[in-house]
């Protein structure tokens, strides 16, 4: 773990992030250092974090999206680490743990994806990866029609080119 | 107003929810009509394993263009073959090619346009439109993730693929599943030249896996798979099974010898229909090799007893005698979390093993075992195991008649960790409202054959209300009942098939 607090966080220990719209949130290090939360705060420049102070500022999630994310954290605080080195470690199906599915649930579909957006930026890959698992879910099964209407996408082809696509496929 | 997801602003994420529709054909192809953006990213996922579909093989006539030199030749052969500019550059998007299925799609194809071919010209048309579509892969630009070899008579790899091979290495070098499986006599220079071209340009193997495993190949053969695994920065996976249709496999010519070299990256590793020898004593020094399978093998504690660190272990219709039973319990001791044991026909575990078990792996998690006996040590030892979260018992016999004592008695001595009992091909079938009435086991999923009467039925809701646990049953018999009892049922717990909830090792 390269971020500030990996060597030294004792379970008690906490640090401060401040979502968007000005919420701190009070949280143990260790969930930052297990989901590197802090890791990119030196390079990346998109959100910082104050040796002296113990916090960071979280500019592109809003209080109630990093509630969310936080509260999955927790729960997963002792789960065993997951291999990351290549993304065949990430199984690609759409099978999701019952308590993913049920937080997952229980959030309408704005959240839902302003939750992936925010595991993207954040680098929670299983967030991520339970949150696009969930997408995919939602999409299976459905036509073009009922995908359009589920996600208000506006149909862009031409005649020619859908006709073509659907020759080709 | 649409989340930027579905936008175009962020590919990577689009690309990451549809790579969890892969096996889905539908879901997929209808993301493809839905819009441009949802299409460019779909498409390439719709093409990337085209060859395992068998829907039908028509798509192969999209991968030529009719510009191309060599479908001079599938214009000539093939007149009614629809060739002409495509959307995409389809080629470029394989990512999985398996030899047996493009050979079997390409007689497909073959037998739609020209189904009256005569005997020469057919096979001749097989080996020149397998090596023309080859060359168009290689040459697309794509990189390949899964191949699996398969060297038929029909299946020999023309120089020029050879050459286009060395000129896009790019084809072979993000390869990361390798199999190799049946290699005629005719095509064994032809497969050796294509592994020593692995060997070179191969270095992201994970998983290598030796299907129909054959002990008398040609030395150049074995000499080729040697390199490939010498060749490799992280071996995580091998598998090698046996081709026992004469006799099993008992010769391995170095190739076990050689994952010494991956005694870092190693595992898992699965052995199947072989004769262990003393070759497997290399695993003794993969000091990350957390699972061990084992499947139709003779002398396998040879091999169990030469991997003893690990977490994951399956002996599965292997016969293993009760001393050395024993003796791989000692040595796995507290490594031991997941346990499978398996035989249709034979006792897998006698008494004596049993106790061994209970006194040395304490750690267990999951344990599935069958054709055994229901003592009083298996009781003894499931009760024992504090950790275990998983129990799958099949086949269970008896000696004297169970008495109904006996299955309260296993209900209660269940462990407070237990959440998941797979009971479906045993006969505790027959008591399971006993069972359950009796079980203090947080239980989240049961998978059992049949409920079929109101007494089980009813057992299993009182069980469900008292321990507020239980989420899903699969079962595969629930006719009998009356359709407000299932109903009743159904507001407690799902009923799922077991495919959705089983939990192997």
């Amino acid at each position: 773990m390269d971020g500030y607090t990996s060597n030294n966080a004792s379970e008690n220990e906490t640090i401060t992030l401040k979502s968007s719209d000005g919420i701190e949130f009070h949280i143990d290090t260790r969930i930052a250092n297990r989901y590197t939360l802090l890791n990119n705060w030196n390079s990346g420049g998109t959100y910082w974090f104050t040796a002296f102070k113990k916090s960071a500022c979280l500019p592109n999630v809003t209080g109630k999206v990093l509630e969310k994310v936080l509260e999955w954290c927790e729960h997963h605080i002792n789960d065993p680490l997951p291999n990351y080195d290549d993304d065949d470690s990430r199984r690609r199906n759409t099978v999701i743990d019952d308590w993913d599915q049920n937080f997952l649930n229980r959030v309408d579909q704005d959240m839902l994806f302003d939750i992936i957006l925010a595991a993207n930026y954040l680098d929670i890959k299983l967030l991520l990866d339970i949150g696009c698992k969930t997408v995919a879910n939602m999409i299976k099964g459905k036509s073009p029609e009922e995908l359009r209407s589920s996600f208000n996408i506006v149909n862009d082809f031409t005649p020619e080119e859908e006709e073509a696509i659907r020759r080709e496929n | 107003m649409a989340s930027k997801i579905f936008m175009g602003d962020m590919p990577e994420l689009m690309e990451n929810i549809l790579d969890n529709l892969k096996n889905e054909f539908y879901s997929l192809y209808s993301c493809a009509l839905v819009s441009r953006h949802w299409c460019k990213i779909s498409i390439p996922i719709l093409w990337q394993d085209p060859f395992s579909l068998y829907k039908n093989s028509l798509f192969i006539s999209k991968y030529f263009s009719p510009f191309g030199e060599d479908e001079k030749f599938i214009l000539k052969y093939m007149k009614n073959a629809e060739i002409s500019k495509t959307l995409f550059d389809y080629a470029r998007f394989l990512k999985v090619l398996d030899l047996y299925n493009l050979e079997n799609n390409v007689k497909n194809w073959i037998d739609f346009h020209r189904p009256y071919m005569n005997s020469p010209d057919y096979g001749a048309s097989i080996y020149h439109i397998i090596n023309i579509l080859l060359k168009i892969f290689i040459e697309s630009g794509a990189t390949l993730h899964k191949l699996e070899l398969y060297f038929s008579e029909y299946i020999e790899i023309k120089p020029e693929v050879f050459h286009s091979l060395e000129r896009n290495e790019q084809f072979l070098s993000r390869l990361k599943d390798l199999t190799l499986s049946v290699i005629s006599e005719l095509c064994a220079d032809n497969a050796t030249a294509l592994l020593k071209v692995l060997a070179k340009t191969t270095t992201k193997i994970n998983t290598l896996k030796l299907d129909e495993f054959y002990s008398y190949y040609e030395p150049q053969v074995f000499h080729s798979l040697i390199c490939i695994i010498n060749s490799q920065e992280q071996l995580r996976r091998f598998i090698i099974i046996g081709d026992n249709s004469i006799e099993f496999p008992a010769k391995f010519h170095g190739i076990i010898l050689a994952l010494e070299s991956q005694k870092q990256s190693l595992q898992e590793v699965i052995v199947q229909g072989c004769i262990c020898n003393a070759e497997f004593k290399v695993l003794m020094k993969c000091e990350n090799l957390e699972i061990l399978r084992i499947r139709n093998c003779k002398y396998a504690e040879l091999l169990a007893l030469s991997s003893y660190k690990s977490s994951t272990l399956e002996i599965v219709d292997s016969p293993i005698n009760t001393s050395n039973m024993a003796l791989i319990f000692e040595k796995f001791g507290t490594f031991l979390q997941r346990l499978k044991l398996g035989s249709d026909n034979e006792m897998v575990l006698k008494r004596s093993s049993l106790l061994a078990l209970k006194s040395f792996c304490p750690n267990i998690t999951y344990l599935n075992i069958s054709y055994i006996e229901f003592s009083t040590q298996l009781l003894d030892l499931i009760g024992n195991l504090q950790k275990l979260q998983f129990l799958t018992l099949r086949y269970l016999w008896y000696i004297d008649d169970v008495a109904e004592e006996q299955v309260m008695l296993f209900a209660e001595m269940l462990p407070l960790t237990l959440q998941y009992l797979d009971l479906r091909d045993c006969f505790l079938n027959s008591y399971i409202d006993i069972l359950l009435s009796n079980c203090y086991a947080p239980l989240k999923k049961l998978l059992i054959y049949r409920l079929d009467n109101e007494k089980k039925a009813k057992a299993l809701i009182e069980f469900s209300i008292r321990k507020r646990t239980l989420n899903y049953v699969a079962v595969s018999r629930h006719s009998y009942l009356n359709n407000d009892l299932k109903n009743t049922m159904k507001e407690y717990v799902t009923l799922v098939p077991y495919g959705c909830i089983d939990v192997d090792c």
